[in-house]
């Protein structure tokens, strides 16, 4: 018994894992409707400059995640107004071809800065070990993992997807002519949910980095799961993203205790039939 | 008269050969190695052993003036590989090649090698049965799979670790290093209470790790590919508490490799590995080898095996060239020169199989520790002169 809750929570810190992962790439893809894949090189990005805060400034863990945000949110903004916004009228196979180039071309920065090989993360030794909770022996960076991760998505639902901020984003995407002309700032909302999106990636990155370990090929490694966690949940929804999250997360877990002889199998299974049942993703708006 | 003539001939013959090896002879040596992508780290190690060896030991080997050629094979690609062999070869005119690295780009390079008799050295690829099988004209530098996947047997169960857990990833070198394993526990009387086989790409090994808990061994032998596999399990056992209540992890060296040990961070200290090389390695040689790659390449960029076997590469191709001192180069005969051959290595002594060209080197046992508050693996048992079968 004991076994298979251990293995539950896991698998629940598993999908929260793949949620902040990939909660950027839900906001902008999902709200903006641009593909951005670029997206990955963002939270390797996050990686980089937790590792540079803490080993080389000294700076604590928990105030190295706010920076990150800020930082990573910053440079997507400059990203955005240089390149991305461009190419907001062009078709999905432009955007992905643009974005993929600038993952490979992020790849080679990253060995350019911070060298070719992996990243070291002391992590602080509150965060490290294991805790006993309910009779379970549960490791301390999970549980913060989905503490974290549990704060990040009810704030991300309600500030993104219940207020008046989220309505502006959602009528710029959908018709930009219209939402200029009622008088919205439309590069100013783009501008500004482009940098959520980074900087949420970049949260991400950071979070995830000290587990998957860092090194410049980040990206390419893990585009895929984001991928499957955003079109699996659906377009423009956050919580469709975090049940997506969930459900892959827990089912890769229990797929690899009880069935380890299909290996990775489960995941991509899970993700055809998702996709065959609802094309649109789970919570998908439809097109 | 005659004996006139005849000084006469051996002072004009004297003046030819004098004038040969004036004119040096140039031997291009074609570099075979990734440079980009996910495996770069293998070729810049390559070069740096390559620099360092030619800094060291002059660069003009029995007279013969040396030219490399590099090329970047992109990693296991052997579409690519083949290509390379191929231009290489007939247009390059390469007369030695020091790789492809990867077992499908040797197994690649073979045809055209065999065939323009081009001597190669396989530095980076470790699979049995793809050197002397596949090209007389090849020699190992590396390690054959059986070298580091059986000596950890006898050792653990000598040391009362008897109940064993396998892990390998789920690709051919993983399924042949857990054949061999699991052979060598059979012999050495330990009992297997469990195997997983995970695959390539994978993030999360916690479904994993709980299945080992529950099997309840006394150790787990791990083999995966170099980079974050191999950092991402030694971590999760660590990280789940495992390690902490007693359980030995075990593994081929590249779970503590020197190029990311200090990503696996303490999670890796109390490794058990079976290696072919270790900086901390004890012997002069080494110390020297240490220093002075150090002050070609710089401290961040640690040394790993990719370097040793390109070091060793080189020994051996200078000792080749050295013994065709004033002749013209003659492929078959430096290939055959290095069959039986024993050099002194930073590692240790190793020997060229007579028949195959494979490697007979010394494997040792490490275990991963902090030496002046750097993550070292330190040799505690040497295995002698290890078949590459």
């Amino acid at each position: 018994m004991a076994s298979i809750l251990t293995v539950l929570f896991n698998g629940v810190a598993y999908g929260f894992l793949l949620f902040v992962m990939s909660v950027g790439l839900s906001v902008t893809l999902g709200m903006m409707n641009f593909v951005n894949l670029a997206q990955a090189s963002f939270s390797m990005l996050g990686g980089y400059i937790l590792v540079t805060a803490m080993q080389s400034h000294g700076l604590p863990f928990l105030v190295c995640l706010p920076i990150v945000f800020v930082l990573v949110g910053a440079v997507s903004v400059i990203v955005e107004r240089l390149i991305f916004r461009h190419f907001y009228k062009t078709d999905d196979l432009t955007q992905v071809l643009l974005t993929i180039g600038l993952v490979f071309m992020s790849i080679a920065m990253a060995t350019y800065f911070w060298g070719g090989s992996y990243q070291r993360f002391d992590m602080p030794s509150w965060i490290i070990g294991q805790k006993e909770i309910f009779g379970l022996t549960l490791e301390t960076y999970r549980i913060f993992l989905v503490g974290f991760g549990a704060v990040m998505a009810v704030a991300l639902i309600f500030g993104l997807e219940r207020t008046q901020l989220g309505a502006m984003v959602r009528a710029c995407v959908d018709n930009r002519r219209v939402a200029g002309a009622c008088g919205l700032n439309t590069e100013l909302i783009f501008a500004f949910t482009f940098a959520i999106g980074g900087g949420l990636a970049g949260l991400g990155g950071a979070l995830s980095a000290n587990l998957l370990g860092l090194d410049p090929n980040f990206p390419l490694r893990y585009l895929v799961y984001i991928l499957i966690v955003v079109s699996v949940g659906g377009m423009g929804t956050i919580t469709g993203t975090l049940i997506a999250a969930l459900t892959l997360g827990i089912a890769d877990v229990l797929g690899k205790y009880y069935f380890p002889q299909f290996g990775s199998f489960i995941i991509y299974l899970l993700t055809v039939a998702f996709m065959l049942w609802r094309p649109h993703g789970l919570l998908g708006r439809g097109a | 008269m005659k004996t006139a003539l005849s000084i006469l001939t051996a002072a004009t013959l004297a003046t030819v050969s004098a004038q040969g090896a004036l004119a040096q002879e140039t031997v291009k040596i074609g570099v075979l190695q990734s440079y980009s992508g996910m495996t770069s780290l293998g070729g810049q190690q390559t070069d740096f052993a390559i620099k360092t060896f030619m800094q060291k030991y002059g660069e003009t080997p029995g007279g013969f003036k040396l030219q490399l050629i590099r090329r970047d094979t992109t990693g296991p690609n052997p579409e690519v590989a083949k290509r390379l062999v191929g231009e290489v070869v007939t247009r390059e005119k390469v007369q030695l090649l020091i790789g492809p690295d990867f077992t499908p780009n040797t197994l690649a390079a073979a045809p055209i090698l065999t065939e323009a008799k081009v001597p190669s050295f396989v530095t980076g690829a470790a699979t049995t049965g793809i050197v002397g099988e596949k090209s007389p004209y090849s020699t190992r530098t590396f390690f054959a799979t059986p070298q580091l996947c059986k000596p950890l047997a006898p050792y653990a169960v000598k040391q009362g670790w008897t109940k064993i857990f396998v892990v390998v990833a789920d690709f051919a070198p993983g399924h042949e290093c857990e054949k061999f394993f699991v052979e060598a526990l059979k012999e050495a009387n330990g009992t297997l209470v469990g195997n997983l086989r995970t695959p390539l790409s994978n993030p999360e090994y916690s479904g994993y790790i709980q299945r080992i808990r529950d099997a309840k061994p006394d150790g787990v032998f791990i083999f995966m590919p170099l980079g974050e596999l191999s950092i991402g399990i030694v971590r999760a056992i660590n990280d789940s508490g495992l390690k902490a209540s007693g359980l030995k992890i075990m593994g081929t060296g590249d779970i503590t490799d020197e190029g990311y040990i200090d990503a696996v961070g303490e999670a890796a200290v109390g490794v058990i590995t079976s290696g072919i090389y270790s900086t901390q390695h004890d012997s002069a040689l080494n110390k020297e080898f240490v220093k002075s790659y150090t002050a070609v390449a710089g401290e961040k960029n640690r040394i790993g095996w990719s370097a040793v076997s390109a070091w060793d590469a080189m020994r051996l191709t200078y000792d080749a060239l050295d013994a065709q001192k004033g002749q013209k180069f003659d492929g078959e005969k430096f290939a055959a020169f290095l069959r039986g051959h024993k050099i002194e290595s930073p590692r240790g002594p190793i020997t060229i199989d007579k028949s195959n060209g494979d490697i007979i080197q010394n494997v040792y046992i490490r275990r991963a520790e902090r030496v002046n508050g750097v993550l070292q693996n330190i040799e505690i048992e040497t295995f002698k002169d290890v078949s590459f079968k």
